[in-house]
């Protein structure tokens, strides 16, 4: 009788603990409990501007991807109980286009609508949206983005000087297995990119 | 959060077709029942394998990707490593491994 594998005991080990990440993220509610833990207090207070952060764009057709329309349209509500005189819809150049002409169609004014078109990243849309906010002196921004961005999100606009009140969508995500895992995989994907940005100096 | 018992559905079915074919599999001599245990062990191992591959692709995607941006100055996404297909191709690669070591004994 031979001794135990050390290299087939360890994948073992690590097949249980694979095993065990997937039935307590199908399962359990622990995804929506970090969720909610990431999105933080909302802060919504009168602010200089709502700034709608680019999720997803937009599909070849134009139309807003899921996560997209659900800021796009936090946005919106935001605006409605005029919270700010200002809202900035971010995103790529379809996006940020698609997002505009929702909201003109829900009754925001153009005059009230600042579209950032061709951001790729966070960091790149927080530096445009910079540009065009601080030299008017808009500081204070609500900031409107999923609850597993936030964090990260909300540190990106305090490094390029924007004083930030979260308004996250909402917080408790999807009860189905299938969306569970999914969000899951994304918190865990947001939680390498804020490590990147920490690493490389973004932050 | 109030508990969902639909939840429990895909546990169910799997449950019934499990025992459905532990049933019909033993009772036709297909399958050796004392044999059970040492099989889910064998199926960690290949579940563990298939975590080393998923970490391996993620790197390896996403130092490509950093890579490629660097080198030519076009810019590509590094969510697309995050794709849902990946676990399910890090699984099928550790299944073919997992086959292919036996066949090679």
């Amino acid at each position: 009788m031979g001794g135990v594998n050390p290299v087939r005991a360890g994948l073992a080990m690590l097949g249980i603990g694979g095993l065990l990440v997937f039935v307590a993220a199908a399962f359990t509610p622990l995804p929506n409990w970090l969720n909610a833990w990431l999105a933080g207090t909302p802060r919504l207070e009168r602010a200089d501007a709502i700034v709608v952060l680019g999720r997803g764009g937009s599909d070849s057709d134009g139309v807003l991807t899921n996560r997209s329309l659900r800021r796009v349209m936090h946005g919106i509500e935001l605006y409605r109980a005029v919270l700010a005189p200002r809202l900035v819809l971010s995103g790529t150049g379809e996006e940020a286009e698609a997002r505009a002409t929702l909201a003109r169609g829900l009754g925001v004014p153009q005059g009230a609508i600042v579209q950032v078109g061709a951001a790729r990243t966070t960091a790149e849309e927080a530096d445009q949206i910079a540009q065009l906010l601080l030299p008017r002196a808009e500081r204070r921004i609500l900031l409107v983005a999923d609850p597993i961005d936030m964090p990260r999100a909300r540190a990106v606009m305090e490094h390029v000087g924007f004083r930030v009140l979260p308004a996250p969508t909402a917080a408790t995500g999807p009860t189905a297995p299938e969306g569970r895992l999914a969000l899951l995989r994304d918190i865990a994907t947001e939680m390498a990119s804020l490590a990147y940005y920490r690493i490389t100096g973004s932050l | 959060m109030r508990f969902d018992p639909r939840l429990l559905v895909p546990i169910i079915i799997l449950g019934l077709t499990s025992v459905g074919a532990y049933l019909v599999g033993t009772r036709l001599r297909i399958l050796d029942a004392s044999m059970l245990s040492r099989t889910a062990v064998d199926v960690l191992e290949t579940l563990g394998l298939a975590v080393v591959f998923l970490v391996g692709n993620l790197a390896v995607g996403t130092a490509g990707i950093l890579v490629f941006r660097a080198l030519t100055g076009h810019f590509v996404s590094v969510y697309v490593v995050s794709d849902a297909v990946l676990p399910i191709l890090s699984l099928i690669q550790a299944l073919v491994l997992q086959r292919w070591r036996e066949r090679s004994r």
